[in-house]
């Protein structure tokens, strides 16, 4: 490899030993890659365009009739769908910016050279390590109208403040973002003490001698030299946020709810798709989904953009 | 090379998708080809995890061990979690991966008969065997006049009650469906309790949330005791039906109880009435060893409240059928399987367990607590009183749209919203799905 001699001839494929073209070879080294992305990604969405385009049930002895957009439409005109995206835009705009800032204050905390950081970095990720389904039951139980949360508030409001969480509508959701936020901060923290462990400790101390404060160096030098990392933070959170589904499977008593305010859009589709076995209609909401979320992530890309390097 | 690559991988997909659509219509209503001669060694077996798990697991061992064993038949038998089992099922039918045998919940058992996934007993069941069947066993086997599968056990639904705490109050004590009590009486009794102490005197088990069965089976006796019913049973519709004046007027008063804290909606397990805070408990046959052993001497089980045409409750409860691989496979073996599982004493092994009721005439001939004055003789009475008294699900292919519009309806209801807004639009996504699955045709 580095005994390669230069050549000029960038636009002709180069001949390799067994005189395989190297676009042949380029080829074979995408082969097994690419063979799994076809099948696991690119044909079930193939699968769910066409299903979306039909009548399909999950077991039916009918044949399965094109009926063109009508899936798209009875979805577009149903409430429950609006309600459904809006949870998740509702859940996304609180999560998002409370767990990168929660998580860049995390890994500037255990950033710093204090005693007993390996400790609070282990603590502050372990919630990573818990799967989901566990961590939701033993959520429910805290979340309790007699569990430890609501001891926690009674004590400090004079038992002013103790919703029953999980089963009101108006508090259902913030239960869902609290341990959302509880589970996915860790990683988050992460990332970005590798990004913060990045920047030069050089310009910290030429600002300390321009007597620049903590504050300011930490606006001036801090945010922009893990800016990638802040921007690739705030994407992968707002994509997961969109596809929320564990939770508000597992934490209320039934799925979504109660009264829809849980109701994300994954939770709808599984709904449609497999409790009532209407394939066909669960495919047009993946579909629609689909759509509404790459539209989000282009816009997110123009306003935002990772700086090379 | 690009292009002409794409445009080559994209008509594989078209081509692939639309085979896929075109397999999606298998044949419905096969009938298993019984002949008597077992010709596999092996089968497998699908059952749900619920407290008759172990008694499954035994039942399947005793079955390698004797009878199996004499005609060279094992059977492996996988127990899959009751929450997500009926989810689970419909994506093995889906995939044409179900085993030979399977356990289902009832109610779904149009569903997988429409869709050609499990065949019919017709040609395997003996006569005699048949005919030990209690009726109500049969009618919810029954699909499209032919028998599709058979359950060891059917389901007894009621009020569990502490005696001591109704004599508190001077309640009645009903002696059987007959003279249940009134919806109005429910409700004096439930705030008479209230008034003695009891803060939420009746437990509906609100916590067993909608995943599975529940909300249905147990609440919509409510609507056929009003009078009314899920869906018209003739052309499987709701609206009318569900949406009915009668039907509001019971789930408003059922809210109320709710609103007024007669229900407890707080509890997440089953202490509330084992401590004997909610002295009353609506909830199925599977509690009453836990509840027996609580409260001993002092449980009464009583019907359903009456709500107007007389106290109904629900019947059938988890059954076993041949799928259609198992019907190509061998239909006799899972059929000896199935004879197995209907024996009198595989019965009583199981039923002693979930304190549900036989299925047979001569297996529960042998069960004191049914017998005359026994403890559960309510839950005999209510079945043998079927469909009068116990009232079957709808037996329509629609049923899991029709279970889960209900259940989200009534999950609703029960945290204060608006019960006709509710009804109507569980009862336009009944009537969709109908209409979108051409009416459900028997095949």
């Amino acid at each position: 490899m580095t005994t390669v001699a230069p050549t000029d001839a960038v636009d002709e494929p180069r001949e390799s030993p067994k005189g395989m073209s190297e676009t042949r070879v380029a080829w074979m080294f995408v082969l097994p890659g690419g063979s799994m992305l076809l099948l696991f990604i690119v044909l079930p969405f193939a699968l769910a365009i066409w299903f979306s385009l039909t009548n399909q049930r999950l077991i039916s002895p009918l044949q399965t009739r094109f009926v063109g957009l009508d899936n798209y439409m009875s979805e577009l005109a149903d409430p429950v769908f609006w309600k459904s995206l809006w949870n998740n835009f509702r859940f996304a705009a609180f999560v998002v910016p409370f767990q990168t800032v929660f998580a860049l204050a995390l890994a500037v905390m255990v950033n710093q050279r204090v005693r007993g950081r390996t400790v609070f970095r282990t603590i502050f990720f372990t919630p990573i390590t818990v799967v989901m389904a566990a961590a939701a039951t033993i959520w429910v139980l805290l979340f309790n109208v007699n569990g430890l949360v609501n001891g926690f508030f009674e004590a400090i409001t004079f038992g002013n403040f103790a919703p029953d969480w999980l089963n009101d509508p108006t508090w259902a959701m913030w239960a869902i973002i609290v341990v959302s936020v509880w589970q996915g901060v860790g990683f988050q923290m992460v990332i970005l003490l590798a990004a913060l462990q990045d920047v030069p400790s050089e310009l910290y101390e030429a600002a300390s001698i321009d007597g620049a404060d903590a504050w300011r160096q930490f606006r001036s030098i801090t945010v922009p030299g893990i800016r990638n990392a802040l921007i690739f933070v705030f994407t992968v959170t707002t994509i997961l946020a969109m596809r929320l589904f564990d939770q508000p499977t597992l934490m209320p008593r039934s799925p979504g709810g109660p009264l829809d305010s849980t109701r994300t859009t994954m939770v709808h589709m599984v709904d449609v798709g497999f409790g009532r076995q209407a394939i066909g209609r669960g495919s047009a909401i993946a579909i629609l989904f689909f759509v509404i979320v790459l539209a989000l992530t282009i816009i997110q890309r123009r306003f935002v953009r990772e700086e090379a390097g | 090379m690009n292009k002409r690559l794409a445009g080559r991988i994209g008509l594989v997909f078209v081509a692939f998708a639309m085979v896929l659509g075109a397999c999606g219509g298998s044949e419905g209503g096969t009938a298993a080809a019984c002949d008597g001669e077992i010709d596999v060694d092996t089968i497998e077996a699908w059952a749900h995890e619920g407290s008759e798990a172990d008694a499954y697991r035994q039942m399947i061992d005793d079955f390698n061990a004797t009878a199996g064993s004499e005609v060279g038949l094992t059977v492996n038998l996988t127990l899959v979690p009751e929450g997500q089992y009926t989810d689970q099922v419909n994506a093995a039918a889906a995939a044409g991966d179900l085993p030979a045998l399977l356990d289902f919940d009832g109610p779904n058992l149009a569903n997988l008969a429409w869709g050609g996934n499990i065949v019919s007993l017709e040609e395997c069941i003996p006569d005699d065997v048949r005919g030990n069947l209690l009726s109500s066993i049969v009618s919810a086997g029954t699909y499209a006049e032919e028998l599709y599968a058979v359950g060891s056990f059917d389901s007894g639904l009621g009020l569990y009650a502490w005696r001591s705490a109704l004599d508190e109050v001077g309640a009645r004590i009903p002696t059987g469906p007959d003279d249940a009590w009134t919806a109005e009486e429910t409700e004096q009794i439930l705030r008479d309790l209230q008034a003695a102490g009891y803060e939420h005197p009746l437990d509906i088990k609100v916590w067993y949330g909608t995943q599975g069965e529940w909300m249905t089976y147990g609440f919509s006796p409510i609507l056929q005791s009003a009078g009314t019913d899920l869906v018209n049973r003739d052309t499987l519709e709701a609206d009318g039906t569900l949406n009915s004046p009668e039907a509001v007027e019971a789930l408003t008063r059922f809210q109320t109880w709710a609103e007024e804290g007669l229900i407890d909606t707080e509890a997440v397990d089953d202490t509330n009435f084992t401590s004997g805070a909610a002295p009353i408990s609506w909830v199925g046959h599977w509690m009453y060893n836990p509840y027996k052993e609580a409260a001993g001497d002092d449980l009464v089980v009583l019907p359903l409240p009456d709500w107007g045409d007389g106290s109904k409750t629900g019947l059938g409860s988890w059954m076993w059928a041949i799928t259609s691989a198992g019907a190509e496979i061998d239909p006799d073996a899972a059929w000896a399987v199935i004879e197995y599982a209907i024996s009198d004493e595989s019965i009583i092994s199981i039923t002693d367990v979930n304190g549900a009721v036989p299925a047979t005439q001569s297996a529960l001939a042998q069960a004191d607590a049914f017998a005359e004055g026994g403890e559960l003789e309510i839950f005999k009475i209510q079945l043998e009183g079927a469909p009068d008294i116990a009232v079957p699900r709808p037996i329509t292919p629609g049923y899991p749209t029709v279970t889960s519009e209900f259940w989200g309806a009534m999950d609703e209801i029960l945290l204060g919203a608006d019960v006709q807004t509710a009804l109507d639009e569980a009862a336009a996504a009944i009537d969709a799905d109908v209409d979108a699955n051409e009416g459900y045709p028997a095949p």
